[in-house]
């Protein structure tokens, strides 16, 4: 009887033809999903900051041999993904026998709040990253809620290699040895030969420049990290020695500088794209502004960003970039182990490699950028290699982008001018 | 239909130009040079996305059986029954989907460390079944509120045995909606971002999670060529969906 109701109903004859094999194929996938992939913790490679400081480099080299290492990296650029998990990964097991394993990030911030969670929750132990990219606000917030592993930077071997500068302050923040100096970045504007033959290289001749060319500059609004450093460059340029911000937060030389930077962007904003009334909110909107042709400049941390994107079709072969007569700003980022990694040994024997000049030199002729080590500290035949490395006509020479690296500022000028931008400018 | 087709099409033209595209200013209407770079970045090893696909596909196959395992009876409770505190019930099914995410991942990523679920498949799984029991039960619910409970009655006096009910009698009445709620399940599933990364740790790279790095950064070729591939499962559910509603509503798609 109940066979004669089914083939009366004809959902049911679909139905059962179709979910019966999904069934079984479902319930196959949910054993599947019990083989989590459990990590690998080698006692050996787990050292306390202690430890570290009382064995030989010799003994953390055996103590990482065989072992993974987590590195969490930001992951939004395909050349330099395919370097790290091709090159870099071949080397450092060629070398160490260290396998290096890539965890994508989008943005360090993920890491650093997974970080404070795991510390208030108290996984202290075996953690999933062994090693972070990181710098400024983030470095500051996972310093304060200690949640980094310890004071290592100054014991690594290749730690020589770097300026005193590169050891000291990250934004401000003291570093004291709780990531190491890796890469440096510095500020710089582009613009396209075919419209602009000559640019405004000072902030007073931007000044007129934006006069004389309404709507054809904007920059991004603070707190977005370009826009910010973009406000800067103002600040110093009325504060005098860019130096004297470098060092613990000034009251009254941040309202001798400030009072006239408002002033200068309030005096520019009527010229403005859009006369001022809306700013775009990140880096990637300016970049379709200037490339849709809607205004004439574009800036960013780092020096062969142009050049990235010359590569990448992004931008006409006609952009070049160039700097402030009174310099750019340029910071280092840095390279830290989060306090519960499990393999502490291999990240320090990872993050030593990539502080070398052979891992530097290479990096620097596939990814570009700025070459991040003193020349002092070189060999000879190191500063030749330096110095012959492939540079396209959209980046700058080294030399003249180090002529002109201005400090970065205390992060507090940073916080403040922020604010004040959004009260003083943005809502007037 | 057309303008319909049109609708969709038109995005999905734009990715594909993308993929390929080089140098492409405004007010060119097309690209000044073409380039395979994006798709022989997609297609290489180190980009990772044959087993970022794989997981994504595990993930959301995984939450969607689980989920709707979990949604049958609670549906047909909420459906079928008047019990007291329905109307509580009701609020707390919908709360994961109320709740601001961040928020809710945080805490949630707090709970799941004290039982040691990050960083895991597993974990995973369970975090994508909070947003997706919730639609799940909705939809079903729906279904079962126009099932009339004595056909059941009826097949039971005919002498048919519970799983012989379940699979002649009340399956194919609510398999309509059995169907959009397990493609709604998946595609929840398939699209989670935020919560991938807190309970995944980065352990779990799901697709969603690769394409947002890539959005991010501004790179338009590769960001238009994983969408395209983001895009793929969703049209075969939303196939599946049309069937669906094809064999309920007998309307021709």
């Amino acid at each position: 009887m109940t066979i004669k109701l089914t083939f009366n109903n004809p959902d049911a004859h679909f139905v059962r033809r179709h979910t019966h094999g999904a069934f079984i194929i479902l319930c196959a996938l949910c054993l599947l999903s019990a083989c989590v992939p459990v990590p690998v913790t080698n006692e050996r490679a787990k050292l306390t900051p202690d430890q570290f400081a009382a064995t030989t480099w010799d003994d953390v080299l055996t103590r990482a041999r065989g072992t993974t290492v987590n590195f969490a990296m930001y992951a939004g650029d395909e050349q330099r993904n395919r370097y790290f998990q091709e090159r870099v990964a071949a080397t450092l097991k060629e070398k160490y026998e260290i396998t290096l394993r890539l965890t994508p990030l989008n943005d360090t911030v993920e890491v650093v709040n997974r970080l404070l969670n795991e510390k208030g929750a108290g996984k202290t132990s075996g953690g999933a990253v062994d090693m972070i990219w990181i710098n400024g606000e983030n470095f500051r917030t996972a310093k304060q809620a200690d949640v980094l592993w310890g004071a290592f930077a100054d014991s690594l071997p290749n730690i020589k290699y770097y300026d005193a500068e590169a050891r000291q302050r990250d934004f401000g923040t003291a570093i004291d040895g709780y990531e190491a100096p890796w890469q440096q970045a510095q500020f710089v504007l582009a613009y396209d030969t075919a419209r602009t033959p000559s640019p405004p290289r000072s902030v007073e001749v931007l000044r007129e420049w934006i006069k004389s060319h309404p709507g054809r500059f904007t920059y991004v609004a603070p707190p977005d990290f370009t826009g910010s450093v973009f406000l800067r460059h103002i600040l110093y340029h009325f504060g005098g020695d860019a130096r004297r911000f470098a060092n613990n937060f000034d009251e009254k030389l941040y309202r001798e500088a400030s009072a006239p930077t408002i002033e200068y962007l309030n005096d520019i904003k009527p010229y403005l794209w859009r006369q001022g009334a809306t700013y775009p909110a990140t880096t990637r909107e300016l970049d379709r502004l200037f490339v849709n042709n809607e205004v004439d400049f574009v800036f960013a941390y780092g020096a062969s960003f142009a050049s990235e994107k010359i590569r990448r079709g992004e931008y006409p072969p006609t952009v070049r970039t160039f700097l402030f007569d009174k310099g750019t700003i340029g910071n280092y980022n840095f390279l830290a182990i989060p306090f519960n990694s499990a393999n502490t040994a291999g990240a320090l024997v990872v993050i030593n490699h990539l502080m070398s000049p052979e891992h530097l030199l290479e990096q620097t002729r596939t990814l570009g950028g700025v070459f991040p080590l003193s020349l002092a500290a070189l060999s000879d035949e190191e500063r030749r290699r330096v110095e012959s490395l492939p540079r396209d006509e959209a980046v700058l020479p080294f030399d003249v982008l180090a002529a002109h690296r201005l400090p970065e500022a205390d992060a507090e000028y940073l916080e403040r001018l922020e604010k004040d931008w959004e009260a003083k400018v943005l809502r007037r | 239909m057309i303008a319909l087709g049109g609708l969709t099409a038109t995005p999905l033209l734009f990715l594909i130009v993308s993929s390929f595209a080089r140098q492409w200013f405004f007010p060119a209407i097309a690209p000044r040079e073409f380039s395979s770079r994006a798709w022989e970045y997609v297609a290489s090893d180190s980009a990772g996305i044959l087993s970022a696909l794989w997981t994504s596909v595990v993930i959301a196959l995984v939450v969607t059986s689980l989920a709707i395992l979990i949604a049958l009876p609670a549906a047909r409770a909420l459906a079928l029954h008047e019990f007291k505190g329905k109307r509580v019930m009701t609020f707390l099914l919908l709360l994961p989907v109320i709740a601001p995410p961040l928020a809710a991942t945080m805490g949630m990523h707090n709970l799941f460390l004290r039982y040691g679920l990050t960083d895991s498949l597993t974990g995973v799984v369970l975090v994508h079944l909070v947003p997706c029991v919730p639609y799940a039960t909705l939809m079903l619910a729906s279904s079962f509120a126009n099932f009339d409970t004595d056909t059941e009655a009826q097949a039971r006096t005919l002498g048919a045995n519970f799983f012989n009910i379940w699979r002649y009698v009340t399956l194919p009445a609510i398999a309509p909606g059995l169907g959009v709620a397990a493609s709604f399940a998946f595609l929840i599933s398939w699209s989670q971002y935020l919560t991938t990364v807190f309970i995944g740790g980065g352990q779990v790279l799901t697709l969603p999670l690769i394409l947002v790095g890539f959005q991010r950064s501004g790179d338009e070729a590769v960001t238009a060529a994983l969408s395209l591939i983001f895009l793929l499962p969703t049209l075969i559910v939303f196939l599946f969906i049309a069937r669906f509603i094809k064999h309920d509503y007998q309307i021709d798609l």
